[in-house]
C-alpha cells in the first residue's frame, strides 16, 4: 500500500524511479570523433556480424558470409534466410544463428552439412561467442519479438532475454541466466560470462550457477556485442544511445500506447540505428540546425560508439560518432591483425581503426 | 470518445490562468483576504449578533486603534527592521494623553499634538539606536520595550490616583473616543484617511519606494544613494507617532492606565503584520495587508474571547499562528518562482488530421523535389538569422539580424553589405510603404519604421488591453510579419503574448491560441487588436480585393483570411488547413498568387503529442528544453498558392544542406529570395518563367503596369 502511494506519488512529482536521468560521456567514456575518422573498408546492404579466429575474418551480410580481406569481400556461402548472428570456434568450428530461430553449427565455414542445429525455443538470438569445452553462448534478446524488433522490445520493456549454452557435441541447450532485459552479446571471461544486459544498461558477468554480478552498471548506452581484446580486454559496442526524450517515453505508457499503434515504427521516438533520413522522424530542441550547424551534443537518435574494456571490465577509452556523423549503430567490433573492424550498420559501413595508433593517441 | 472528452476539458478549463494569477503580485494579498473572509464567514455563523452595526461598530473601534500600531509596524517591518517596544510605547503614550488632559488640564488638541509628539520621540529613540548607531532592531526594541515599560511604571505609581479620580468631559474628547460620522466611528474614518494616505506613499511616493527598496536590498538601496540611515530613522519614529495616535483614540475610549495596558500588544501586532503578507526581512509589503492582517487577528482575539476562552490560550493561539504565517511566508518566498515557473506552461489540446502526403512517388501538391538544392548563398556566414528579406526597387537587398541591425547588401552581386541600420532587437517581418519607407516587426519590441536615409523611428509598441486577460497583453512581445493595406493600415502579427520570441518553442509546447493580429494605423497613429485567440499567427499578406489579408497560424497547420473592410468585415474563412508544415511568412508572388514559406514539417510523433495534453505537461517539467520534442524546422519548403486554397507548385531542398531552413521568400525580377531565422545565409533561386520586372511593392503601390 505504502508502495504503491510512493509509486504514484513518485510519478506525480517526477521522482524516484519516475525521475529520469542519463549519465554523461565522461571519463573514458569522453566523446570524440574517431569512427567518423575511421577507414571505410566495405559498404554493405546488411551487415551484421563479424567473426574471427586470427586468420580469417568473416561478414554476415543479410543471408551471405562473406570473407573479408582488407578491402575485398569474397563470398563463401549464403544461407536461405538473413544471418543474425555469427561466431568462429577454437576448433575452425563455424556457428550461424539464422533469422534469431535457428542456431546451426559447421565442422568448418564452407562445410556443406551441419554438424548441430538447434531450432527449438529460440526467439532472437543475436550474438554467438565461444563457450567453455566447445560449447557456444548464444544471447537471446527477447522470447516476445524477433531479431529486428528490438525497438518493439524496448518500448514494451521487455524482460525476457537469455543467456544459453549451446553443446554442439550432444545437441543439448541449457539455459544460464533468464529474465533479462534484452541480452545482445556475451564473452567468456574466466568461469563467468560477461553478457551485454541491454535495456537496463549494464554489463553484467554470469557465473556458471547462473547467479549474475554487475560488472559495468549506469551506462549512458545500450550495450550491445563484445569481443576479446588482444591483451586480455574487450571491446564492447553500444549500438543506440540512451536519451532523456527516449527515457521519459519509457515512463509514458498512454503514450508509448498509441505511438506503436497510431505511428509508423520509422517514426517512433525511439533510438534508431540511424537517424536523418525523414523529417517525419522527431526532433528535439538541440536538433535545431543553427547558423548551418548541426550540433554533435545534440540528443542521439542514433549513435556509433565502441568501448575499450580492461580484463576486470573498467572502461579505458572509447570510440565515437556524434549526433552529427553517420558511423551510426556499431553492432560489431572485432580485432583483426592489429586493426579494429567494426560495422556501422547505419550506414552500412565496415570500418577500420589500426589499434596501435588509437592506443598511443587515447591511452589505454 | 477520450480524445472528445480530452479536447473539452481543455477547451473550457483555462489551465493557463493559473500561471498567469499566480505570477501576479495581488495573489499574495489575496490569500490573507481569503483567510480574512473565511473567518468572518465562521464566527458570523458561531456567534450571534456578530454582524449587527453596533458589534461591527465596536470592532471596528478596536481594529482601528490596533491598526494604527499595524501601520507602523508594518512600514518597519517593510524597511527591513522590527519593532517590539509598540506596546510600552502604546502604554506610554497612553499616559501621556491622559497626564496632559486629567492632570495639566490642557486643551485636547495640545494634548493630541502632545502624545503624538511622545510618540514620535519615543520611536526616534529607537530610530537613532537602530538607524544611526546601526543596532540590531529586534535587540535594540526588546530593551527599549524593557525601560518604556518600567518609566509607564513608575509614572502610574505616582499618577495613577489623579487621573483615575478625573472625569473629563469636553465634547471633541467624547467624540475622539466615542463619536462617529453618519454612523461610522471617527477613529475608522481617520484610519481609513491614514490608510489610504499610506497606500499612496508606498506604491507612489519617492519615501515610500525608498523604503521598499531598503527593505530589498539595503546595499543596493545605499548604493543608489538612498539616504539608508535616515529613512530607517524615520521609520521608527513614524512607527511610534502612529502608536500614539492609536494610543490617543484609546485614552479617549476608555480613560484608564490600568498596569496591563499594551501588555503583550508587540505579538498582536506582529501576528497581523505576517498574517497579513508582509515578509519579516523586508522588502516586500502593503497597507491593505496590514489592514488585513489586523482584522484578522483582531476577528480571532474577540472571538475567542467571546467563547470564554482564557487570556493565556487566546495568546497562545495568537503565537501559534504567527509561527504558521511566518513559515508560509517564508517557504512560498523562496519557491515561488520555481512554482510558477511550473505552473504556468500549459499544454492544450491540439488535434490535426493526418496530413497530405510529401514522400516523392506517391503524388499529390506536396511531393518533394530537390530544386532548391542548388540555391545561390548570399552572405554566407556574414549575415546571421535574416528571418525576412525585401528587395528595393533599386535592387538592393534588406534583411535582418540577430545583432538588431537591418543590413543592407548592395546590387548587383549583392558581395557588399552595409548596416543599413541598427535597432536593437530581432527584425523579423518588412514592408515597403508608398514612400519607400521601410515598416519592420521586431521581436520583442514592436513595429518600427526606417526611412530611407535609414533613420529609425518606433512606429508601435503597446495595443489596447484587453479586459478579460490576467496578463497584461497590452506590450508587444513577438512581433512577427506585417503588411500595408491600401489605406496605409498595417496589420501585424502577434505570435504570441503568453512568451518572450527565445521561448518559441514553449508556445508550441502549449499549441494554445495565444497570438493575435495587430491592426496599427499609420494616418492617425493608433493601434488596436484586430484578432484574437490565434494559434502562433505569422505571415500576414493583403488579399487581392485590398479588403481582406491572408494569414498563417504557424502551430495551427493553416493559412486563413480575414476582412478588415467591406461587406465582409470582420468575418474570418479558413484557405487552406492541415497544411503538411508549419506556415511561415505569405508574399505575393509575381503571377498574382502567393508564395507561402513552410518553415519546418509535421512529424506524426509530436502530431500524437499535441493530441496528449498531460503528456507534454509532464515533458515540459521533467526535461530540459533542449531534449523537449519539437517541431521539425531543420526541413522546410517553399510553395504557390493561390486565393482558392489550391497549391500550385512546391520548391524543396531535400537534404538541407544548401540551406537549412526557409522563413520567408521574396519574388524579385525573377527571382526567390530566401531567408531563415537559424541561418547564416540567404539563398537566391531563379525562377523560370517569372516576371523578369516584379518588384513586389512596386507592384503593389501600382508603379508597374
Amino acid at each position: 500500500m505504502i508502495g504503491a502511494i510512493q509509486g504514484l506519488a513518485n510519478r506525480l512529482l517526477g521522482r524516484g524511479d519516475a525521475a529520469i536521468a542519463v549519465p554523461t560521456f565522461d571519463g573514458a567514456l569522453k566523446a570524440n570523433q574517431k569512427l567518423e575518422e575511421a577507414e571505410t573498408l566495405l559498404e554493405c546492404a546488411a551487415p551484421e556480424d563479424l567473426a574471427t579466429d586470427g586468420r580469417t575474418l568473416l561478414l554476415a551480410d543479410g543471408p551471405r558470409l562473406l570473407c573479408l580481406d582488407r578491402k575485398t569481400a569474397t563470398e563463401v556461402r549464403s544461407f536461405e534466410g538473413p544471418i543474425s548472428a555469427i561466431s568462429l570456434l577454437a576448433d575452425g568450428k563455424l556457428a550461424v544463428a539464422l533469422s534469431g530461430r535457428e542456431v546451426r553449427v559447421y565442422s568448418e565455414p564452407t562445410a556443406a552439412k551441419p554438424v548441430a542445429v538447434f531450432a527449438t525455443g529460440l526467439g532472437a538470438v543475436n550474438a554467438l561467442a565461444p563457450g567453455a569445452g566447445g560449447t557456444l553462448v548464444a544471447t537471446d534478446g527477447s522470447a516476445a519479438r524477433g531479431v529486428d524488433q528490438w525497438a518493439w522490445d524496448l518500448l514494451e520493456r521487455g524482460q525476457s532475454g537469455r543467456v544459453l549454452v549451446l553443446n554442439p557435441a550432444d545437441g543439448s541447450t541449457k539455459l544460464l541466466a533468464g529474465g533479462l532485459s534484452f541480452a545482445f552479446g556475451s564473452q567468456t571471461a574466466g568461469d563467468e560470462i560477461l553478457v551485454s544486459e541491454s535495456w537496463k544498461h549494464r554489463l553484467i558477468a554470469v557465473r556458471p550457477g547462473g547467479a549474475i554480478r554487475v560488472v559495468l552498471p549506469h551506462l549512458p548506452i545500450y550495450p550491445s556485442r563484445l569481443s576479446p581484446a588482444s591483451d586480455g580486454g574487450y571491446w564492447l559496442t553500444g549500438f543506440v544511445a540512451r536519451t532523456l526524450l527516449v527515457e521519459f517515453i519509457l515512463r509514458e505508457p498512454a503514450y508509448r500506447k498509441r505511438m506503436m499503434a497510431e505511428i509508423d515504427p520509422e517514426y517512433w521516438i525511439v533510438p534508431r540505428l540511424r537517424s536523418g533520413q525523414s523529417f517525419k522522424e522527431p526532433l528535439q530542441g538541440a536538433h535545431i540546425k543553427t547558423m548551418g550547424v548541426v550540433k554533435p551534443w545534440a540528443p542521439p537518435r542514433s549513435y556509433g560508439l565502441v568501448i575499450r574494456l580492461d580484463s576486470r571490465g573498467a572502461p579505458l577509452y572509447s570510440l565515437h560518432s556524434r549526433a552529427d556523423g553517420t558511423n551510426h549503430g556499431v553492432v560489431a567490433a572485432v580485432e583483426h591483425r592489429g586493426d579494429l573492424v567494426m560495422i556501422a550498420k547505419g550506414s552500412g559501413r565496415i570500418l577500420r581503426l589500426p589499434i596501435a595508433s588509437l592506443d598511443k593517441e587515447l591511452g589505454a | 470518445m477520450l480524445n472528445t472528452l480530452t479536447r473539452w476539458r481543455y477547451r473550457f478549463w483555462p489551465d493557463h490562468l493559473l500561471g498567469e494569477i499566480l505570477s501576479k503580485r495581488w495573489t499574495e494579498t489575496a490569500v490573507p483576504v481569503i483567510v480574512l473572509l473565511m473567518v468572518g464567514f465562521g464566527l458570523s455563523r458561531t456567534i450571534p449578533n456578530f454582524l449587527s452595526p453596533s458589534s461591527l461598530a465596536d470592532t471596528a473601534r478596536q481594529a482601528a486603534e490596533i491598526g494604527f500600531i499595524g501601520l507602523g509596524e508594518a512600514l518597519v517591518v517593510i524597511v527591513g527592521g522590527i519593532d517590539l517596544s509598540v506596546g510600552s510605547m502604546f502604554a506610554l503614550t497612553d499616559f501621556c494623553a491622559l497626564y496632559t488632559l486629567d492632570v495639566l488640564n490642557w486643551p485636547v488638541v495640545a494634548v493630541a499634538a502632545a502624545t503624538i509628539a511622545c510618540g514620535a520621540v519615543l520611536g526616534a529613540i529607537n530610530g537613532f539606536l537602530v538607524g544611526y548607531l546601526g543596532l540590531r532592531a529586534f535587540i535594540t526594541t526588546l530593551i527599549t520595550l524593557i525601560i518604556y515599560r518600567s518609566a509607564f511604571d513608575l509614572l502610574i505609581q505616582r499618577y495613577s490616583n489623579q487621573i483615575a479620580s478625573a472625569f473629563p468631559d469636553f465634547p471633541t474628547w467624547n467624540f475622539i473616543g466615542g463619536g462617529d460620522v453618519v454612523g461610522v466611528p471617527s477613529i475608522a474614518v481617520v484610519y481609513l484617511a491614514v490608510a489610504i494616505f499610506g497606500h499612496i506613499f508606498l506604491t507612489r511616493l519617492r519615501p515610500g519606494w525608498h523604503i521598499t527598496a531598503i527593505g530589498g536590498s539595503r546595499r543596493s538601496a545605499y548604493n543608489s544613494g538612498i539616504a539608508v540611515r535616515r529613512t530607517i530613522a524615520l521609520c521608527y519614529v513614524a512607527s511610534g507617532a502612529l502608536t500614539a495616535v492609536g494610543a490617543l483614540f484609546f485614552a479617549a475610549r476608555l480613560g484608564t492606565v490600568g498596569g496591563d495596558i499594551g501588555v503583550g500588544l508587540e505579538v498582536i501586532v506582529l501576528t497581523a503584520t505576517v498574517l497579513g503578507g508582509i515578509t519579516l526581512g523586508g522588502g516586500r509589503g502593503s497597507v491593505t495587508r496590514s489592514a488585513v492582517g489586523t482584522l484578522i487577528v483582531l476577528l480571532i482575539t474577540n472571538g475567542l474571547t467571546t467563547m470564554n476562552a482564557r487570556g493565556g490560550f487566546t495568546r497562545m493561539a495568537l503565537a501559534t499562528i504567527l509561527l504558521v504565517a511566518a513559515m508560509i511566508d517564508i517557504r512560498w518566498q523562496k519557491n515561488r518562482t520555481r512554482i510558477i515557473s511550473k505552473v504556468y506552461v500549459s499544454p492544450t489540446y491540439h488535434d490535426l488530421p493526418p496530413p497530405p502526403t510529401t514522400e516523392i512517388g506517391k503524388g499529390g501538391p506536396f511531393e518533394q523535389n530537390d530544386r532548391l538544392r542548388d540555391v545561390e548563398l548570399i552572405g554566407l556566414g556574414r549575415i546571421e538569422a535574416p528571418e525576412d528579406v525585401i528587395l528595393d526597387r533599386h535592387d538592393n537587398l534588406y534583411a535582418g539580424s540577430r545583432h538588431g541591425d537591418v543590413i543592407r547588401f548592395f546590387a548587383p552581386d549583392y558581395t557588399r553589405m552595409e548596416i543599413f541600420a541598427h535597432i536593437g532587437g530581432q527584425p523579423l517581418g518588412m514592408a515597403f510603404d508608398r514612400k519607400d519607407n521601410l515598416f519592420i516587426c521586431i521581436g520583442g519590441m514592436g513595429l518600427y519604421r526606417i526611412d530611407p536615409d535609414g533613420k529609425v523611428e518606433k512606429a508601435t509598441d503597446e495595443t489596447n488591453r484587453s479586459w478579460l486577460s490576467v496578463n497584461d497583453d497590452s506590450r508587444l512581445r513577438l512581433a512577427d510579419d506585417l503588411d500595408i493595406t491600401d489605406n496605409g493600415l498595417i496589420f501585424f502579427s502577434e505570435a504570441t503574448i503568453r512568451y518572450e520570441m527565445d521561448e518559441w518553442p514553449v508556445d508550441g509546447l502549449e499549441a494554445r491560441g495565444n497570438g493575435r493580429i495587430i491592426c496599427y494605423d499609420t494616418n492617425t497613429g493608433k493601434t488596436h487588436t484586430a484578432v484574437r485567440g490565434l494559434k502562433f499567427p505569422n505571415g500576414i499578406c493583403v488579399a487581392s480585393d485590398g479588403q481582406s489579408i491572408l494569414f498563417a497560424e504557424t502551430f495551427g497547420c493553416s493559412i486563413k483570411r480575414y476582412w478588415f473592410e467591406g461587406p465582409n468585415k470582420g468575418r474570418i474563412e479558413v484557405v487552406m488547413d492541415n497544411l503538411p508544415g508549419y506556415p511561415d511568412n505569405i508574399n505575393l508572388a509575381s503571377d498574382g498568387n502567393y508564395w507561402l514559406a513552410l518553415v519546418g514539417m509535421r512529424s506524426p510523433s509530436l502530431d500524437l503529442a499535441w493530441r496528449m495534453p498531460a503528456f507534454r505537461n509532464r515533458m515540459a517539467k521533467r526535461l530540459p528544453v533542449d531534449e523537449w520534442l519539437f517541431p521539425n524546422i531543420n526541413t522546410g519548403c517553399v510553395v504557390k498558392f493561390n486565393e482558392k486554397g489550391e497549391i500550385l507548385d512546391s520548391y524543396w531542398d531535400l537534404h538541407g544542406l544548401n540551406h537549412p531552413m526557409i522563413t520567408s521568400m521574396r519574388e524579385h525580377r525573377g527571382h526567390l529570395y530566401l531567408g531563415g531565422i537559424a541561418n547564416n545565409r540567404i539563398g537566391r533561386y531563379k525562377l523560370e518563367g517569372a516576371d523578369p520586372n516584379f518588384v513586389q511593392y512596386e507592384k503593389r503601390w501600382g508603379r508597374l503596369p
